[in-house]
């Protein structure tokens, strides 16, 4: 009798944490636990240190590699001339520039059978939640020649309550952002809600590796020289320390993988880059 | 082969509808539930998924989406289906090509995006088109199609011909589908299909083969429509009158190679025996003449 009540004590205490986690107004920036409203707050600190010296140290950090993987992303999107496309937490633009570029290259046109109208037509939507970041794109846009250039919007906004209406986008892609948002779920849900029916989802994060000495050699990797390197090349090393430990916080691929199709989406798929440093998840909205 | 082996194990009575649907190559693996697939790109290793059989928290979705195994198409894939059928309107004047797709897409009503989830695109076209052909061919055989008064040759001859009818609207663009079906890439998907639809034209047609002669009849009913196909590329005869007579002759010849072999064989076993006989009788000469003279000797 005794036992059994202890059991159903244990049983209820361990449902009640769990249901506390689930329900928690405690959210993780990187390994602390801090308040969801501060969360944001946080992740804007941290972008708006490194705004400048991001695409810096995304090539030093990646040993230029990021560069393939945004290409592998765009690829897997196709563009096609026409298409009114939103890249979230795409603040410097390497995404839109690279869907820009696929969309409108001459040697595409010449190649296929493309009107001009369409080619109007085409939107690509840059969103970012910090401001500095999106200045950073705007001034690359205007290095390449495209600062007026019609086709590329910069929007300020937040990737889980988008100013973007329902059913309106055709391509949906955020790279390196979804770790940094507090509720993942808001986010695949405004995902969901913004793209039309056909319309694709895509997210390029890094993710979790399983490979057993790989694995080591990668968290020794990211702990000890990615931190030293962000304060050698960007002068703040708590930002990349965030940035490490906010990517062993996110959920493993299968995780995720099943967080997309919570939220609605079809042909869930993900593939891996790199032996799951980074990973390419894909869905479409039918 | 899949409904060629069936009849033959349950008999006459055994209707296969849309059984011949080709499943498309996947190198993934895929959950029933939220169909998240797994695809390969490092070299290192690969993953294996488990399907989740069963999940709480699926009952929003869960019921019109259970094991794939039961439900026999899955949402994205009826899509596919539908704007491929689409596209193929577009064909003529686009090819066999992703414009072709996207404008198909957008006669469906779903955003072109969609074309990008295609697994080797122009070749879903492609392939999707070979797999109609395909079900209309078992469809016009199963409605009542007349092969009674025709020999064999004739019934090949027959059924071939009306499965290259199927692609005269595409002729125009017929050489680029060829060129998609010989990529290295597509080269397996294709080679099967085709390998069905000769499997089918031979069952039709009423074959009894077995062991190699499977195999040889296949292979060569191959070879004739291939080489057919190609000939029509370039026929500009009214109403490819030339292509039917290559086709005639080429059969004609497939059927008298057959039996061209089979009277060589004969011959050879001919041959071997009567060779073998003068052999023997030698032989029996030789012996009796050593018998007899050994005999003599011994008597010495």
């Amino acid at each position: 009798m005794a036992l059994r009540l202890l059991s159903r004590r244990t049983l209820g205490s361990r449902i009640l944490s769990y249901r506390a986690s689930l329900h928690s107004h405690a959210t993780s920036f990187g390994f602390q636990q801090v308040k969801e409203e501060e969360k944001s707050k946080l992740v804007g600190n941290v972008f708006t240190n490194v705004a400048s010296s991001y695409d810096i140290m995304n090539d030093v950090m990646s040993a230029g590699l990021h560069r393939l993987w945004k290409e592998r992303l765009v690829g897997k999107l196709s563009p096609f001339a026409g298409m009114k496309h939103l890249d979230v937490a795409g603040g410097t633009g390497d995404v839109a520039f690279r869907i820009f570029d696929a969309v409108n290259s001459v040697k595409r046109r010449a190649l296929r059978k493309v009107d001009e109208a369409s080619l109007e037509e085409t939107q690509i939507y840059v969103c970012d939640i910090n401001p500095n970041m999106l200045n950073v794109g705007k001034q690359r846009a205007a290095d390449r020649g495209l600062r007026d250039n019609k086709s590329l919007v910069w929007v300020e906004g937040d990737a889980e309550a988008l100013s973007f209406d329902d059913n309106s986008m055709d391509g949906y892609t955020i790279a390196f952002g979804i770790r940094n948002v507090t509720h993942i779920e808001k986010a695949l849900a405004e995902a969901y809600r913004v793209l039309k029916r056909g319309g694709r989802f895509l997210c390029l994060e890094l993710s979790h590796v399983d490979i057993p000495v790989f694995k080591e050699l990668y968290d020794l990797y990211s702990f000890q020289v990615i931190p030293n390197l962000g304060e050698l090349i960007a002068g703040d090393r708590d930002s990349y320390q965030y940035l490490v430990e906010s990517v062993r916080r996110f959920p493993p691929q299968e995780r995720f993988a099943k967080m997309i199709g919570d939220a609605g989406f079809e042909k869930v798929e993900y593939e891996n880059l790199v032996g799951g440093v980074v990973a390419i998840h894909s869905a479409i909205k039918l | 082969m899949y409904r060629t082996a069936a009849k033959r194990l349950l008999g006459a009575g055994f209707t296969a509808s849309r059984l011949l649907r080709l499943p498309k190559p996947r190198p993934t693996t895929i959950i029933p539930y939220s169909y998240c697939t797994s695809s390969m790109e490092s070299p290192i290793g690969n993953q294996s998924v488990n399907p989740n059989q069963s999940d709480p928290t699926a009952a929003r979705e869960e019921g019109h989406r259970r094991d794939e195994s039961r439900k026999p198409r899955a949402e994205f894939e009826e899509e596919q289906a539908r704007v491929l059928a689409a596209s193929l309107r577009h064909v003529p004047r686009l090819g066999w090509t992703e414009e072709a797709m996207i404008a198909g897409s957008r006669d469906v009503g779903v955003s072109p995006s969609i074309v990008g989830s295609f697994s080797r695109k122009e070749a879903a076209l492609v392939e999707y088109f070979m797999d109609e052909c395909l079900q209309l061919l078992i469809d016009r055989v199963d409605s009542g199609l007349d092969l009674q008064n025709l020999i064999p040759s004739e019934r090949v001859s027959k059924l071939v011909r009306i499965r290259l009818e199927m692609q005269i609207p595409y002729m125009s663009k017929w050489p680029q589908a060829l060129s998609i079906q010989a990529h290295p890439v597509n080269v397996p998907t294709s080679f099967k299909q085709r390998a069905m639809l000769v499997d089918e034209i031979w069952h039709t047609v009423g074959d009894g083969a077995s062991d190699l002669d499977w195999y040889v009849k296949r292979t060569v009913l191959g070879g004739v429509y291939s080489t057919t196909e190609i000939y029509m590329l370039t026929d500009d005869s009214p109403e490819y009158r030339d292509t039917w007579a290559f086709l005639d002759d080429r059969v004609k010849d497939a059927f008298d190679l057959k039996k061209s072999i089979q009277e060589a064989k004969y011959f050879a076993q001919d041959i071997g025996a009567g060779v073998g006989k003068s052999f023997q009788g030698l032989m029996n000469g030789v012996m009796q003449t050593m018998s007899t003279r050994g005999g003599r000797s011994s008597a010495f």
